[in-house]
């Protein structure tokens, strides 16, 4: 009986979704444009910045070209020669994101004084830029540094030691990266606003009040709406998933089977998340308001689009109270450092968590007596 | 529609499928029902008028089991409400025809039908039965959205009758329908009771009343009268119901003018 109602209301709504072309087309392929759109976008967004070094005499014309030669390929900036007065000018015209000016008696400081104080002009509106330009910085004065450890009037050969990589690997692209994010942010924006809509729509349409008067129960109600869209939510993440690994080739290491298991929890929070916030929305245009409360924070704190780390303390704290967070964790577990269970079953502990919450909250909206 | 051409039905020794007794329901300081109290009778048309804001829609509430009465009882089918075990032999039709527009009249019919736990040839046999009985049989698979305000409401009816009901529970069925359909659906309510279906309806529309057996006339939360049309004729002295519940409400509160 109970299975059967479920049944029923799993295949309406699955019936509603076939009919409404526009939100098929948004759930499929609204992921996969914007995808395709954020591939170029990312591997632009970030030119190398360009440091320029602005010696002064020979020696340090030597040491500019040593390091240019030596270093231009591994520091992850561009580094370039330029007179003082050209790097002031270049900088001033955004081509170059910082100068090293070197003092105009370099060499002559280096023999007498043993010391000369290098000048670090940086074009400051792109602080993550400037903190870039600091550590290059640092490492070509601990490498002239070096050479000047030798008493030898003429500096030592510059070497370097081979990269190394922590995570990802040389052909690691900006997409990589973002692609767990991605699938589980538009898992959950997408599954949360359709939710939202077709629950207001019953509560508008009058067929709210016509389910709560048949037997069906509060918790059928919202387990028919889970299946109904865990369906649709599951389809979607496969048609981003196979977009995603055979069109934008992004590199996914681990298990494509616990990517399903953490998006069906991620899933069932945001169908309940839905729910709850329908109860407070007087039509559908209201439901687009709770878009800046209850997505807009998850999309800036979970980190998408800023690294947790990098948070202030208090907005650090705040993402670790939100589910996408723990989502992020667990996909980008999977999908670059090609982890399994072993590693990300907290994360799906917190989100199932999370999902019951909602679940409590929902059911408390469907309360016969506040339909 | 002569008060004459409507029977009311023998009586019967059976418990009455609903009995709403001295209820009192209270929205914080507001009283939307003030000390209410009637039965209805098995088979029969009961209709609560009144004008808006009477209370009407509390009382159909409390009558489906979407809440609870402040004090008073409710029984309806021999359960105290709230009980969602009566749920599945009531049937239930609002104003606003409350279906999923972009699925067929088959696929809404069917959906509620399996909601009441009806299985595949059952369903069919409902559909068909229901859609037959409003006459919308040739467009069972039309979407709704292409459908007539009127077929709506038809279809909504379909829906609160695909499972059987033993009780009806209408709140303003005929509100906005054109005075044809109008009629065509007290026909349809006079053949439910004559199959044993007892049906409450609430109405503003006074010349609606006349097709019930028996009226509640609901003013600002309180019962004036409780009587059959005839009934209300006589002892209020009018033969048009407007001024009946005029003079009703007058000798309620004989200041309020």
């Amino acid at each position: 009986m109970i299975y059967r109602r479920l049944t029923a209301l799993a295949t309406r709504i699955t019936q509603q979704f076939l009919r409404d072309r526009r939100t098929l087309a948004l759930l499929f392929l609204g992921p996969l444009f914007i995808l395709t759109l954020l591939t170029p976008i990312l591997s632009n967004s970030a030119p190398p910045a360009t440091l320029a070094l602005a010696p002064s005499d020979t020696l340090s014309a030597t040491f500019a070209q040593q390091l240019t030669s030596h270093l231009s390929s591994s520091v992850g900036i561009a580094l370039r020669i330029v007179t003082p007065a050209q790097g002031t000018r270049l900088l001033h015209s955004g081509d170059i994101a910082g100068v090293l000016i070197f003092p105009s008696d370099f060499a002559q400081q280096v023999q007498s004084a043993h010391r000369a104080t290098l000048q670090l002009q940086v074009d400051g509106s792109n602080p993550a830029i400037v903190k870039e330009l600091q550590g290059v910085t640092a490492l070509l004065v601990g490498e002239m540094n070096q050479a000047l450890l030798t008493p030898a009037s003429a500096p030592a050969q510059l070497t370097l030691a081979p990269l190394r990589y922590f995570t990802g690997g040389p052909n690691f692209t900006p997409t990589d990266a973002l692609a767990p994010y991605l699938i589980g942010f538009f898992g959950y924006f997408l599954i949360f606003l359709l939710t939202a809509v077709a629950f207001q729509r019953e509560r508008t349409l009058g067929t709210m009040v016509r389910l709560v008067v048949s037997p069906l129960r509060r918790t059928e109600l919202v387990l028919g709406y889970l299946i109904g869209f865990l369906r649709f939510a599951l389809a979607q993440a496969l048609v981003v998933l196979l977009y995603v690994l055979f069109v934008l080739q992004v590199h996914v290491r681990g298990n494509v089977g616990w990517l399903f298991v953490v998006l069906v929890v991620l899933t069932v929070g945001a169908v309940n998340l839905g729910i709850f916030t329908s109860a407070f929305a007087r039509n559908e245009t209201e439901i687009g308001q709770f878009i800046p409360l209850f997505i807009v924070p998850q999309l800036l704190l979970s980190g998408l689009l800023f690294p947790i780390k990098t948070l202030p303390v208090v907005l650090h704290q705040l993402a670790y109270l939100l589910p996408l967070t723990y989502a992020n964790f667990a996909l980008k577990d999977i999908m670059i450092n090609g982890n399994g269970i072993a590693t990300i079953w907290p994360d799906l502990l917190v989100l199932l968590g999370w999902a019951l919450l909602l679940a409590g909250a929902a059911a408390i909206t469907l309360r016969r007596e506040r339909i | 529609m002569a008060s004459s051409s409507v029977q009311s039905p023998t009586t019967t020794a059976v418990v009455p499928p609903i009995r709403v007794e001295q209820v009192v329901k209270t929205f914080g300081r507001l009283r939307a029902l003030d000390d209410v109290s009637f039965q209805v009778q098995a088979g029969e048309t009961f209709g609560i008028i009144g004008p808006n804001g009477s209370g009407k829609t509390t009382l159909i509430r409390l009558l489906l089991g979407l809440g609870r009465a402040t004090s008073g009882h409710v029984f309806v089918l021999g359960h105290e409400m709230p009980a969602r075990s009566v749920a599945i032999q009531i049937g239930y039709m609002t104003q606003a025809s409350a279906l999923y527009t972009e699925l067929s009249v088959r696929e809404n019919l069917a959906f509620f039908a399996r909601l009441y736990g009806l299985t595949g040839a059952q369903v069919r046999q409902r559909i068909e039965e229901t859609l037959a009985l409003v006459n919308l049989s040739d467009r069972v698979d039309s979407p709704v959205q292409t459908l007539s305000g009127g077929m709506r409401q038809r279809v909504s009816l379909a829906i609160a009758l695909i499972h059987q009901p033993r009780l009806l529970v209408l709140d303003e069925p005929t509100v906005g329908i054109d005075p044809e359909l109008r009629h065509a659906f007290w026909d349809y309510f006079a053949r439910l009771n004559r199959e044993g279906v007892t049906i409450v309806v609430s109405t503003h529309h006074l010349d609606e009343a006349a097709r019930c057996h028996r009226l509640a006339l609901l003013r600002m939360g309180t019962l004036l009268a409780v009587d059959t049309p005839a009934g209300l004729r006589q002892s209020s002295g009018e033969q048009d119901f407007e001024r009946a519940f005029l003079v009703f409400a007058q000798r309620h509160e004989p200041l309020a003018q």
